[in-house]
């Protein structure tokens, strides 16, 4: 019964506070929001928690969408460029290859963890997230898993690779004659499953039904002897 | 109302996961629920910040000074800077994309230098500039500051693109390194500013001013 007073929201009679603004260190008496509401801070106006319907579920649906659009997009040339006789392709890929190849080794690493080490990385640990949570067992690496997307959260940079390619189209119409390619509406669908993502992912639900399936594994083992 | 913070009533927060845990006696922390490092406010926060920032700020001459691409163009090309390549957008007539390359590799580095310095200034000189007004500044250099590398992922969209040997091609040039590490060098700093120093501040400054008259 010790576990009860000093509950994991770290709220007692003495203490009822159940969350700090992570802007502006105020204390809160409520940790989450309503569902389909956000709870803002009342001084700094910081979007502290967002429930989101349904969550874990949408955010798994548009992951794995997402690792499905990332074969395409990243295979599949996006612009096409002729010049009289010559013409060549981008991908996601030959842009990092031939910056690599003239010798800009921390541009190259730098557009290649942006535009696809990053964004895929994404995909891949909130793909892992959602369906690991409902395990008790996978409790530790689902939320070492949190950490790195919290890490990652910002460099993946499609939407900004998307408007480079804007620039490049309309830079380019000039010098010859470009077009754009199917891999370019992969990629575009891509950049939109990473933005719903990251508008349908909501980390307290994962902690939420990561708590319950631990409650359940240790209310399931308690029963038996302990060996 | 002035509200109470963590730091009066002893609990941390993870910046991680956002778990309020009772404060521990040694600074690094480890959170209960997910695992991360928790210290009461990011360590050593005005220190990296400033760093990054005048790290920043120095780059930024030789981004702006030296070429970042040569486009080869029937044999003929001259090394493009930053500023060059928004001027020859303009005169081409596309000035509506030349708004969007000028504002996301001119104006937006310039403004996360100037925001950040300024955020640190409010925090090491306990300037007296209400905390609302400082959080915007805080939540615009988080926001903009990775439109910055629009111009790096149009060079490598063209350079693999444009590869027609004398005909036509399109080259990197080192300019673009240094204006890559500004933009990753001011990101990395307002990771590391800690915008509730600006509220701590602020309240010292509010009790100074409660102590004096009396």
């Amino acid at each position: 019964m010790e576990r009860a007073v000093d509950s994991p929201s770290g709220a007692t009679a003495a203490r009822p506070w159940r969350r700090a603004c992570y802007q502006c260190d105020l204390l809160l008496t409520r940790a989450l929001a309503p569902e389909g509401t956000k709870l803002l801070c009342p001084r700094c106006g910081a979007a502290l928690h967002t429930h989101f319907p349904h969550s874990i579920l949408y955010t798994a649906i548009y992951s794995f969408t997402g690792l499905l659009l990332f074969l395409p997009a990243a295979t599949l040339p996006l612009l096409h460029f002729s010049f009289y006789v010559f013409d060549a392709d981008n991908t996601l890929f030959n842009g990092v290859a031939s910056l690599f190849g003239e010798g800009y080794i921390w541009l190259a690493t730098l557009v290649l963890f942006c535009s696809v080490l990053a964004p895929l990385g994404k995909f891949l640990l909130l793909s892992f997230i959602c369906w690991g949570c409902g395990w008790g067992k996978l409790a530790r690496p689902v939320a070492s898993a949190l950490r790195w997307y919290q890490h990652l959260y910002k460099w993946g940079m499609l939407d900004v690779y998307l408007l480079g390619i804007l620039v490049a189209l309309v830079k380019m119409t000039d010098l010859g004659s470009i077009s754009v390619e199917p891999g370019l509406y992969c990629f575009s669908a891509m950049m939109l499953m990473a933005t719903a993502t990251a508008i349908s992912f909501d980390p307290e639900a994962v902690w939420s039904r990561l708590a319950s399936a631990e409650g359940q594994r240790v209310a399931g083992t308690s029963g038996e002897p302990d060996l | 109302m002035s509200g109470a913070t963590g730091l009066e009533h002893n609990v941390w927060t993870c910046l991680s996961c956002h778990f309020l845990l009772p404060a521990a006696t040694r600074a690094p922390a480890r959170c209960p629920r997910c695992g991360a490092r928790v210290h009461p406010r990011i360590e050593a926060s005005l220190m990296f910040t400033w760093a990054l920032t005048l790290t920043g700020a120095l780059l930024l001459i030789p981004a702006n000074v030296l070429p970042v691409m040569t486009v080869v163009y029937l044999g003929a090309g001259e090394p493009n800077t930053i500023i060059s390549g928004v001027m020859q957008l303009h005169q081409a007539g596309y000035w509506g994309i030349a708004i969007i390359v000028f504002v996301a590799s001119v104006v937006v580095p310039l403004m996360k230098l100037v925001g950040l310095a300024l955020l640190c200034l409010t925090v090491q000189w306990q300037l007296p500039i209400a905390p609302a007004q400082a959080m915007r500044i805080y939540r615009v250099v988080n926001a903009i500051g990775r439109w910055s590398l629009l111009d790096l992922f149009m060079i490598s969209i063209l350079v693999a693109l444009v590869q027609m040997g004398e005909a036509a091609e399109v080259q990197a040039e080192p300019g673009s390194t240094a204006f890559a590490t500004v933009v990753v060098v001011t990101m990395i700093a307002s990771r590391c500013f800690d915008p509730r120093l600006l509220w701590d501040s602020y309240s010292a400054i509010a009790a100074k001013a409660a102590e004096g008259p009396a």
